[in-house]
């Protein structure tokens, strides 16, 4: 291909014992867009590295325009002109965008310059930010759009965006997308990395797909559709497991949590949930939307027992369930053993020995009702993978029938097997009895499964009706 | 008896040009978000560098020798924390014990056990004309000795230096979250490693100061907790360029007003007044909210991904 701006060519990599990559290549053709897709761990992170020269390749070549380059860091890359958005954002929260755009650069360091130059690059771009502002006070958004502008400021023409849409909400999203299309239409080229099909299917020109280190598909983004992608990713012929779990009419029981005008305060004190009402019933799925910054991740705090409402009543069962978001922050510590894990559940309520033998049967048992793949009860959380944490932190979560499950965004980052596996448990939970209490970030996750659906905005909760356009209007507080 | 102001001032600032040199050290590696508790180690490997540079080629080698010497020791402390990642706290303390011994047996093995009459050439006070007639600060801050001077001078840069150009920007990035530095292109195992340096050198500059400005000889362990309380300066003064030179001459005018209350003659024991510089630190130590300003990243490794 003579227009291949960056080509990746019998890529090898092994970490420790894990082989990462093999054989693997991309090419990208100048102008377009090129998503490339997998499972978690497929190795799509480690490509994408190597080709910005963070890590080093064991074999394999790195082309680009043609000609074969060794980078050996990531100013190596910057230098030849590309740029990347990393999945979990490299900014300094302390610094200002201005700051942060500077990172990297030499001589000296005159802010005021920068912050001309980023106005007007932003102006350019449409992707406004405010240079003074510290990264700490932006929203997710804002924060992506201060990465790229890091990457164009050092005059990026190729754009690595790994999993750039995972922390967005649908119209930052589309917002993001329009200038992607924008930013190829004008000559540059973009690498999008994510495990959305529909994302790579509605947006790519070009799709390559990483199955276990090895690329086994690439094609133009019209020669394709989803059950076409999801056999290329997960390796089944049969098209996949079905992603959303059915719901049959649910038989609603009686009330299991209800909050009675319930406000609530974030860690620094900004009330974030005004005067709150809901119940939740045994049985139903309750599904929860709201953006960064309405109170929603408040109201779930309330709701799983863990926040306590400066104001109103909230009225909740003894035995909550409660999946958080960040799993390693909030769910389970790395380096403790599964069972160790385990025992954390309830663990400031109980007194004297630990029982430890008869946890690790616990812990076994747990393990094959709910599909944890780990070698043993005493294997290190961190030496499992994400799907597989996050299948543990739910089985331990659900193992007890509590009368009310909370989920916090559980599917998050995770592959199509374990994001169908998490949503079954659910689903399982409330035909079990349990009422469930489900946000994601992502409305099409939360439209198959619930029964109700409560959108938050500016701490407020609102009922609105299942349906796509009803949730999208309430998030942005419309009618 | 009365008590001069004016003295009283400047005796604050000569006790406080040492603190600050080594504060002004560990600021740098601060930022980046190492604690070095080598400082100390750096201080009397500079007391001694000084003194053996001193005797051989005067005063100019004697501070060249112990700017060396602190960077020597600041580079035992780089190579195992920064190369082969021992804990940080761990190695500072075997530094500072290691450099403390080494220092007294090399100066028994060179002087010998009656090296206390030992004494070398001293940078002598220098008036800075017009300055130094200031009422009250004249004498304070326009004469003392060239060191003190020089002192200014590099605080001055260094806080231009952080504010101002691409490498300072480096370095703070480094020490509130060296992922970030890392994808930007940045090293930060070597912005550690010349921060590291950098303080390991003006600790031994500080150590210079005290034999070849001060005391005109070399005693085991005459640095004395310096290196600590200098680290402690830094806390008080909020990893800030001016925030360290105010807390310098605070701790400055605690040490000399032992020499106030001892000369009041009130009947305490006198070892009370000498603890007040140290009590000062653990109040700073304890009554800050040291995280308010500190830097994100400081005191944790290096991780995999940040290297």
């Amino acid at each position: 291909m003579s227009d291949c701006v960056l080509a990746l060519e019998g890529i090898d990599k092994r970490f420790a014992d894990v082989q990462a990559l093999r054989r693997a290549s991309l090419n990208v053709r100048r102008g377009t867009l090129h998503a490339v897709l997998g499972e978690n761990g497929a190795g799509k992170t480690t490509l994408m590295r190597i080709a910005f020269g963070m890590v080093p390749a064991d074999a394999g070549a790195v082309l680009l325009e043609g000609v074969p380059v060794t980078l050996t860091s990531g100013a190596d890359a910057i230098r030849r002109g590309l740029g990347m958005v990393h999945q979990h954002f490299t900014l300094v929260p302390a610094m200002t965008a201005a700051e942060n755009i500077a990172l990297g650069g030499h001589g000296r360091l005159d802010m005021r310059a920068v912050a001309a130059r980023v106005q007007e690059l932003g102006e350019r771009t449409g992707l406004r930010v405010d240079p003074s502002a510290r990264i700490a006070t932006l929203g997710v958004g804002a924060q992506q759009r201060v990465e790229i502008l890091k990457a164009l400021y050092s005059d990026a023409r190729i754009l690595i965006l790994d999993e750039p849409t995972a922390v967005l909400t649908p119209p930052e999203t589309e917002e993001l997308f329009a200038w992607l299309r924008r930013f190829v239409a004008a000559g540059g080229t973009a690498v999008l990395v994510t495990h959305k099909l529909h994302e790579a299917l509605s947006i790519a020109d070009d799709v390559t797909v990483l199955r276990r280190g090895q690329c086994v598909l690439t094609a133009a983004a019209t020669q394709l559709d989803v059950p076409a992608l999801v056999s290329a990713v997960t390796g089944d012929d049969a098209g996949g497991p079905q992603t959303a779990p059915d719901r049959r009419t649910p038989q609603r029981g009686a009330r299991v949590a209800r909050l009675d005008a319930v406000s609530a305060q974030d860690a620094r004190g900004v009330v974030r949930v005004r005067e709150a009402s809901l119940e939740c019933f045994a049985g139903e799925i309750v599904g929860l939307a709201g953006v960064e910054g309405s109170g929603v991740h408040e109201l779930l705090r309330v709701l799983a027992g863990r926040l306590v409402p400066s104001r109103g009543v909230a009225t909740l069962p003894p035995l909550i369930g409660f999946v958080p978001e960040d799993r390693l922050r909030d769910a389970v510590i790395e380096e403790f053993t599964l069972t160790e894990n385990l025992a954390l559940r309830g663990a400031g309520a109980r007194r004297g020995r630990m029982p430890w033998s008869a946890m690790a049967v616990q812990t076994a048992g747990l393990m094959q009702r709910h599909d944890v793949r780990a070698p043993s009860p005493v294997s290190r959380a961190g030496t499992l993978s994400g799907g597989n944490q996050q299948k543990f932190v739910v089985g331990r979560e659900l193992d007890e029938h509590p009368a009310l499950v909370v989920a916090e965004n559980p599917v998050r980052g995770l592959d199509i097997r374990a994001t169908a596996h998490v949503l079954h448990e659910l689903a399982g939970s409330a035909a079990a009895g349990s009422a469930v209490v489900f946000y994601s970030a992502d409305i099409d996750e939360l439209l198959p499964l619930a029964d109700r659906m409560l959108v938050v905005f500016a701490g407020h909760v609102r009922e609105v009706a299942v349906e796509r356009a009803a949730v999208a209007n309430a998030l942005v507080g419309a009618a | 008896m009365s008590i001069d102001a004016g003295e009283f001032l400047q005796a604050s600032v000569r006790t406080a040009t040492p603190l600050a040199f080594a504060a002004y050290g560990e600021l740098v590696a601060e930022r980046s978000g190492v604690i070095n508790l080598g400082l100390e180690g750096a201080m009397i490997a500079g007391a001694f560098g000084a003194l053996v540079g001193a005797g051989a080629g005067g005063v100019g080698a004697g501070f060249a020798a112990a700017a060396l010497a602190g960077c020597a020791a600041a580079a035992v402390m780089a190579l195992v924390v920064l190369w082969l990642r021992a804990d940080a706290v761990i190695a500072g303390t075997a530094v500072t014990l290691l450099a403390l011994g080494l220092t007294g047996t090399l100066y028994r093995a060179l002087y010998g056990a009656q090296g206390a009459a030992l004494s070398v050439p001293t940078i002598a006070p220098a008036a800075v004309p017009g300055l130094s007639h200031l009422p009250l600060i004249g004498r304070a801050l326009f004469e003392q000795p060239m060191m003190t001077y020089l002192l200014y001078v590099v605080a001055a840069l260094l806080g231009w230096w952080m504010a101002r150009t691409h490498a300072g920007l480096a370095l703070r990035a480094t020490g509130e979250r060296p992922v970030a530095a890392f994808a930007a292109g940045i090293s930060p195992v070597r912005v550690r490693a010349w921060a590291l340096l950098f303080g390991g050198a003006m600790g031994g500059l500080a150590g210079g100061v005290l034999v070849l400005a001060q005391v005109g000889t070399f005693a085991e362990g005459m640095s004395a907790g310096r290196g600590f309380i200098a680290i402690a300066i830094v806390v008080l003064g909020r990893w800030s360029a001016l925030g360290v030179a105010g807390a310098a001459l605070l701790f400055g005018a605690a040490s000399q007003l032992q020499y106030v209350f001892q000369s009041l003659g009130w009947p305490v024991p006198y070892q009370l007044f000498l603890a007040l510089p140290y009590v000062l630190t653990l109040l700073v130590l304890a009554g800050t909210q040291r995280r308010a300003a500190a830097p994100a990243a400081l005191g944790t490794a290096l991780t995999e991904d940040a290297r």
